[in-house]
């Protein structure tokens, strides 16, 4: 079952935009020979990795009667479904009914499967539409695929719904009053002037200011998958280097849940390539947890209704830009006749 | 194989790591921030800093540029 156009705009904007791309979970997640269930976008969903490590996306439904094939067996380069036997493979299609061979149901493509990639230790998936099955233009994060890049990914698992953790980003005032205590946002003026500068792929939201301090600016950037660009200057003790980046993503799970991703990326080489991550694996990964922890702990706090009722002020204008591109587009996906 | 329990939420502070650090590990990581912090960020800030604070490679030895270099790419690769 693909993701119907016949949703509401207030579905889609809680559990996420379709026809883009996502990230849905690290690619460890599904070793090969393994099976995967997830949620996205509100609906079940099975990754199926054969031992050469080809992965596919599919509808955790069985074309029979609709048991989750998560709880079927894998059998190398298709699963069974547990409850009557029916065998699907990586692209959905019946390969076998083992309780009525020749079944007209044999050969039939059914189960839907999203294209998925893989980009820097996570799995993208395209989610289209009944209307958009064919994958969007999918540029990747250059950060992820430059080679002199050197990058850690860490995910985690946040009860927010999808859009407080975008906004979240959006936000870089945050930083220096809920990251006051950490290990690199202490610094920098806590009253700022900000902008929104457009781009071709997305805005730029940005201290007027001030640079290179603090949580100082933030690009998003809509490149087939959504994903922000940020930069926060490390101290002395992270040696040689220079800031280091932030990418970041979001998996829209359901209304309440959301996955985050991000990867943490600096433009080293040589030895001082190879001290950053010594480093970053001995000390620093668990100073950057700390701080995420920090806004895992604010936005599950924050009401379900928060951005109901709120008294806005300079420093949110990337707040209001993104939700109104996120609203604009949830409307645009929805053909439900909208609700008064 | 069969599904891998589905548990929610994941929430692991160390993702990179293959192994807990040693206590040669955390000690050495330990001294390179404090010779960032204080000598520099140079390769030969780095040595000298590691050398006068009596901190020795694996084998014993003062450290040198090379056997620096070799270290860091076998922890930090
Ligand atoms: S429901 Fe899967 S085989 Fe019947
Ligand atoms: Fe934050």
């Amino acid at each position: 079952m693909p993701l119907s156009v016949s949703d509401t705009a207030d579905h889609v904007y809680a559990h996420g935009l379709r026809n883009q791309w996502h990230p849905v979970v690290p690619s460890h997640f599904v070793a090969p020979g393994g099976l995967r269930k997830l949620t996205a976008l509100g609906e079940n969903w099975l990754l199926f990795r054969k031992a050469d490590g080809t992965l596919s996306m599919l509808a955790d439904r069985c074309p029979h009667r609709g048991a989750p094939l998560s709880l079927g067996k894998h059998l190398g380069d298709r699963v069974a479904c547990w409850y009557h036997g029916v065998e699907v493979d990586g692209s959905g299609t019946v390969t076998s009914v083992p309780g009525l061979p020749g079944c007209n149901l044999e050969g039939k493509t059914l189960v839907t499967s999203l294209p998925v990639r893989e980009v820097g230790g996570a799995i993208l998936a395209y989610f289209g539409d009944d209307e958009h099955p064919e994958p969007a233009d999918l540029t990747l994060p250059e950060p992820l695929t430059d080679p002199a890049v050197s990058a850690f990914l860490c995910y985690a698992e946040w009860d927010v719904p999808w859009r407080y953790a975008m906004e979240n980003l959006l936000d870089p005032m945050h930083g220096a009053f809920l990251h006051h205590e950490s290990h690199t946002m202490y610094d920098g003026d806590t009253q700022a002037k900000f902008r929104i500068r457009e781009t071709e792929r997305g805005y730029f939201f940005e201290k007027t200011d001030q640079r290179g301090v603090n949580f100082d600016w933030v690009e998003l950037c809509r490149t087939g998958v959504d994903w922000v660009d940020l930069s926060i200057p490390y101290p002395p003790s992270a040696g040689p280097g220079g800031p280091f980046g932030i990418v970041g993503m979001a998996c829209p799970v359901d209304a309440e849940r959301t996955g985050v991703f991000f990867w943490r990326y600096r433009r080293v080489d040589d030895w001082q390539r190879d001290t950053w991550r010594f480093l970053y694996k001995t000390l620093i990964e668990e100073r950057h947890w700390q701080v995420l922890e920090q806004d895992r702990v604010m936005l599950e706090a924050m009401p379900a209704d928060a951005d109901q009722y709120e008294n806005l002020y300079q420093h949110d204008l990337g707040v209001v830009r993104l939700r109104r591109l996120y609203q604009g587009q949830a409307a645009q996906q929805s053909k439900a006749a909208p609700q008064s | 194989m069969t599904t891998e329990a589905t548990m929610w939420p994941y929430l692991t502070p160390h993702q990179t790591r293959d192994h807990e650090p040693t206590p040669y590990e955390l000690k050495l990581a330990r001294t390179l921030e404090e010779i960032f912090t204080h000598d520099g960020h140079e390769l030969a800030d780095v040595v000298g800093g590691l050398n006068a604070r009596q901190v020795r490679t694996p084998s014993g030895e003062p450290w040198t540029e090379e056997t620096f270099r070799t270290e860091m790419h076998r922890l930090g690769a």
